[in-house]
């Protein structure tokens, strides 16, 4: 605790530790700490940085950036100029392809790869946050090198393979889990022109990606020999197969509206029309939500790997780098979901216009992190659920409620093509409606199953009388 | 397929669906046999991808390699481990001759259907941008009663799977032995 | 006791569905070295075996070498989590056998100690409990912030935070330190707030409800039948207490409720404990009003002999009925010591109520029985 209003000081143990905790300057000691010359340098770059807004401002209220390669706002633009330009320059047109194309590639690998470097330190220190505890902090500054260390250890650990383990395989599963998670990133738009691969069935095509995950999660638990393995990796395909139908009926409902399965063309609507998917139909934005953590095995749904009950759930038997990679696997399934969800139902790269001033990468990014600080919020708060009141609640609730969410949104869809009104009167009603059938179609669905909220727990009752059965037996009548 | 690239990725790509369709032949080991079964099912969705239908990749890698390869899984798994060898059986005869059957008849299909074949500029001209559009407006348009001849027929596939389970269960708790058996334990309870 | 769980195939290699699952001992959820062999049905529970004895240290026939006092430290060791009211177990024991007295003081020390040690291991106990139910800690580390500052004041009064080693026959080992009523105060002032805090993350989260209602239930005859003790059994709404019942150091003297459940599930066992916490601090409020001033320990002798004859003498821990049997032969140490284990008796019912149970509900319902190994194996 922070204060302490004691007479006397509490003897703790005074371990290096703990008194270096204390020793540490606070915030203002620190900024007040800082010598004369560093502060001028620092007014002088502040300076300096208003002056660059100024000028960006400028530039983008001009219109002279549109375009032009050196548009950092998107980036398309650079890798097109320079497609341009090795054309120009007599290069097999193969090659210039081919070049561009690796060049996006390793964009999407590094994206993926330095949140692999920073995101465990990420979830560590704010799970640490929310459980009153430091998070790692002794590993270069701020504990920031705690990955860098963590996957030094595990790659030095032996590789065990279980006696009875399918050789074959065993090999196969940490490298094709991270297939899904490292393609899904293909068709994501990060600003107009700045899609790897904008395809137009880019919609069908996350679904379809998500999909070969679960083999390499059979794949692991099976191969393994272990019961535990076995009892995750059915558990996972049982609750994967059941949660793309929620996430494939959301998702209905977001093409409908939009016309297209194109994801830049999902956000260009969301970006045109100043309003997110959210918004109008927010049983489906919750619907994927949920059962996006049901498929990639977060907290409240991590039943896939609960370690209370099943150890580590499919790879328990792994070692090494080998479990290493199924960790970091959920890590980048994580900011894929982000991606995901921002881009279906928080306006992806746009926001209300700030777009054109600020690169829509990095709003995406932003809207990314918020998701996943989401996930991490979620999974430092609440207990899990049971796999048959998660499968119950795929089948009997999300999945009902979304294929009568779908047809409502079908309807809408008609009316929006045909009618001929502004766009935030059609909208705006079907945001009003919708929430409206939303709240209305789950608590009569909740009633129709049977499903009371427990507005009062019941407390355990106080008595002064002691006695055994007949006691007991007076207490409850 | 005037394009180099195509044509490598042709040939690659049938080379991984022809070699990884033999193995599930020859793997004696029936979750080896179908984790190359579902080599075989991407090598064709990259076929298709060669040849501009999209959406079929899309529905073969979401529908073949991911939902039945992992029905047949839990297919094997179901199975009890004894049985799980894919090893000589009757059925091989059979097999071959309808796998000849079938063979023949797609050859025989590819040979008299008069393939509109362009190149060059003529290619560029027929080319779409996507297969999505097309397939939506033949399904629900000219094909639609085949459209819903199927989905009839998945939902009395999706009815049939439930009254069969549900007809198990209630059997299952009126069984006389298994009344027996909770009575005892009720009754033995402590 | 263990033959059927071998009839089925182990290997899974012959046509039998079910197969057996190893659980533990090591295991995040068994609480210590301890093994379930569980036959499964999938993710049913169809048998399960209870295996104990990875932490046997033989304490029982090493305490009969030693004599009383120095036997006191072994029972820190057996249950590791509420040293105090082992060692007040131990103590009173002895007393009764030898009618040595503790003068008052000591009495009041030996209830505040013996009450703020039954909130640090409800505290850990329902920490657990969360963290068995999927709350990755968090709870589990809110709870061990009061655990903290009670263990923090164990240290101050003993110099130990675990095995305290603080109860001795005739008082107690030493006077708490000028500093340490403040900091109990303060932890007393804001030990009600934390409860409800806990309440407002836990007791209305509906995961929570849906995972601890209606779960592995107790019913109050099969509680009694299977001598279950302490939160296990007034969870089953038995109103059974050892301090009401047969109230030892002046338990007699404070007003204090005992909480009983309604149903004997998961979560009635969890908000009993919930609220001994206020009742324990309820306690400890009159303890630290009404302690009177003297010596914290009376002069006995340094190797006491009772005289030959046996006693079995039982006190409220947090986890039950804890009583120990000293057979003495006149000698200054024991002939027989022997100590009745609350965490082994309650553990005792897992097997009916686990059969038919899923994994994750079994899971659950062994962390609200809220067993320690070193008490069970000992």
């Amino acid at each position: 605790m922070s204060e302490q209003p004691l007479q006397a000081p509490i003897r703790r143990p005074a371990t290096p530790m703990l008194r270096q905790i204390e020793d540490r300057p606070g915030l203002k000691e620190m900024a007040l700490g800082v010598p004369f010359g560093l502060k001028v340098i620092g007014a002088i770059m502040g300076l300096g940085a208003l002056v660059l807004m100024a000028a960006v401002g400028y530039l983008v209220v001009d219109g002279r950036l549109d375009g032009q390669w050196y548009d950092v706002r998107d980036l398309g633009h650079a890798v097109a100029g320079l497609r341009d330009w090795l054309d120009g320059e007599g290069v097999d047109h193969r090659l210039t392809w081919l070049i561009t194309g690796a060049l996006g590639g390793l964009a999407i690998m590094s994206i993926v790869g330095g949140w692999l470097l920073i995101g465990s330190w990420v979830e560590r220190r704010v799970i640490a946050k929310f459980q009153i505890r430091m998070g790692p902090n002794r590993t270069g500054l701020f504990g920031l090198l705690q990955p860098i260390a963590d996957a030094v250890k595990l790659m030095t650990k032996e590789i065990i393979i279980p006696r009875g383990a399918d050789r074959f395989l065993y090999y196969i599963p940490p490298v094709l889990v991270f297939v899904p998670a490292m393609l899904g990133w293909a068709p994501i738009p990060w600003a107009p022109n700045m899609a790897y691969m904008d395809i137009n069935v880019g919609v069908l095509y996350v679904v379809a990606i998500s999909s070969i995950g679960v083999l390499a999660i059979f794949l692991a638990g099976w191969s393994s020999n272990n019961h535990y393995s076995l009892l995750g990796a059915m558990r996972t395909v049982a609750m994967m197969i059941s949660y793309e139908i929620p996430i494939s009926l959301a998702l209905l409902s977001v093409v409908l509206l939009t016309q297209s399965m194109q994801l830049s063309e999902i956000v260009a609507f969301q970006g045109h029309y100043h309003v997110w998917m959210i918004a109008i139909i927010p049983f489906a934005a919750f619907a994927f939500l949920f059962a996006s953590t049901a498929e990639i095995n977060r907290s409240p749904n991590d039943i896939g790997e609960a370690e209370s009950e099943i150890v580590a759930g499919f790879y328990t038997e792994y070692s090494g780098m080998k479990a290493g990679l199924f960790m970091a696997v959920e890590l980048a399934h994580a900011i894929l979901v982000g991606a995901l969800m921002a881009t279906f139902f928080l306006g992806g790269y746009t926001l209300f216009g700030l777009e054109e001033w600020v690169p829509g990468y990095l709003i995406l990014a932003a809207k990314i992190g918020a998701v996943y600080f989401l996930f991490v919020w979620l999974r430092g708060t609440l207990p899990r659920f049971r796999l048959d009141q998660l499968m119950g609640f795929a089948w009997k609730f999300l999945i009902p409620l979304g294929i009568i969410q779908a047809f409502i949104v079908a309807i809408e869809a008609s009316v929006f093509v045909r009618v001929d009104a502004p766009a935030f009167i059609t909208l705006g009603a079907f945001a009003v409606v919708n929430l409206a059938s939303t709240v209305v179609m789950v608590r009569f669905w909740a009633d129709r199953l049977g499903y009371a909220p427990a507005q009062h727990a019941t407390k355990p009752e106080l008595t002064n009388a002691l006695g055994g059965l007949k006691a007991a037996q007076r207490l409850r009548s | 397929m005037d394009s180099t690239g195509i044509v490598i990725g042709f040939w690659v790509l049938s080379a991984i669906t022809v070699v990884s369709s033999l193995l599930v032949l020859v793997a004696r080991n029936l979750m080896h046999a179908l984790a190359f079964l579902v080599l075989a099912f991407l090598g064709m969705a990259g076929l298709f991808i060669t040849l501009s239908a999209d959406f079929v990749a899309v529905a073969q890698v979401l529908i073949y390699a991911g939902s039945i390869s992992v029905l047949m899984v839990f297919a094997v798994m179901l199975t009890p481990l004894a049985s799980r060898d894919n090893g000589n059986s009757l059925y091989v005869l059979p097999g071959v001759v309808a796998g000849l059957g079938i063979a023949s008849l797609v050859a025989f299909v590819a040979v008299d259907t008069e393939w509109a074949e362009r190149t060059g500029a003529a290619l560029a001209e027929s080319d779409f941008a996507s297969t999505v559009g097309e397939v939506g407006r033949l399904l629900l348009g000219r094909y639609v009663l085949a459209f819903e001849v199927a989905s009839v027929l998945l939902l009395i596939g999706l009815l049939g799977a439930i009254v069969l389970v549900q007809e198990r269960r209630r059997a299952a708790t009126q069984s006389p032995d298994e009344a027996a058996d909770t009575g005892a334990r009720d009754g033995g309870a402590l | 006791m263990a033959s059927h769980a071998f009839e089925v195939d182990q290997t899974g290699t012959g046509s039998a569905e079910p197969f057996v699952l190893n659980i533990g001992p090591q295991h995040p959820s068994t609480h210590g070295v301890f093994r379930l062999r569980v036959v499964m049905d999938g993710e049913i529970i169809r048998d399960l075996d209870m295996i104990v004895g990875y932490l046997h240290r033989s304490m029982e026939k090493l305490a009969e070498e030693r004599t009383y006092t120095q036997n006191i430290p072994f029972t820190d060791r057996a249950d590791y989590l509420a040293a105090m009211t082992g060692n007040l177990g131990l103590a009173l024991a002895v007393e009764r056998m030898t009618g040595v007295e503790s003068p008052d003081r000591a009495e009041y020390l030996r209830v505040i100690f013996s009450e703020l040690q039954r909130i640090a291991s409800h505290a850990m106990a329902n920490g657990t409990l969360v963290s068995d139910a999927g709350a990755w800690q968090t709870p589990l580390l809110y709870m061990f912030r009061e655990r903290e500052k009670i263990l923090d004041l164990f240290e101050m009064t003993c110099g130990a935070r675990l095995t305290t080693n603080y109860m001795r026959i005739g008082g107690v080992a030493f006077e708490p330190p000028a500093e340490f009523w403040p900091a109990l105060q303060e932890l007393l002032d804001e030990l009600p707030e934390r409860t409800d805090e806990y309440a407002q993350l836990l007791v209305d989260n509906e995961i929570f409800l849906a995972r601890t209602r209606n779960v592995g239930i107790i019913s109050a005859e099969d509680a009694i039948n299977a001598s279950l003790t302490g939160p296990a059994l007034r969870g089953s709404g038995v109103p059974w207490d050892l301090r009401k019942a047969e109230p030892y150091c002046g338990y007699e003297n404070f007003d204090f409720d005992i909480p009983v459940g309604k149903v004997g599930d998961v979560y009635d066992r969890f908000m009993v404990r919930m609220e001994e916490v206020k009742q324990s601090v309820h306690i400890i409020r009159q303890a630290v009003e009404q302690i009177p001033p003297g010596p914290h320990k009376n002069d006995i002798p340094l190797a006491l002999r009772p005289e030959p004859g046996e006693i079995y003498s039982r006190i409220e821990s947090p986890r039950g009925e804890i009583g120990f049997y000293l057979v003495s032969d006149g000698t200054p140490a024991p002939y027989r010591f022997h100590l009745r284990s609350p965490a082994l008796i309650n553990l005792s019912l897992l097997r009916e109520l686990g059969e038919g149970a899923s994994l994750p509900d079994a899971v659950v319902t062994l962390g609200s029985i809220d067993i320690v190994l070193g008490e069970i194996d000992r």
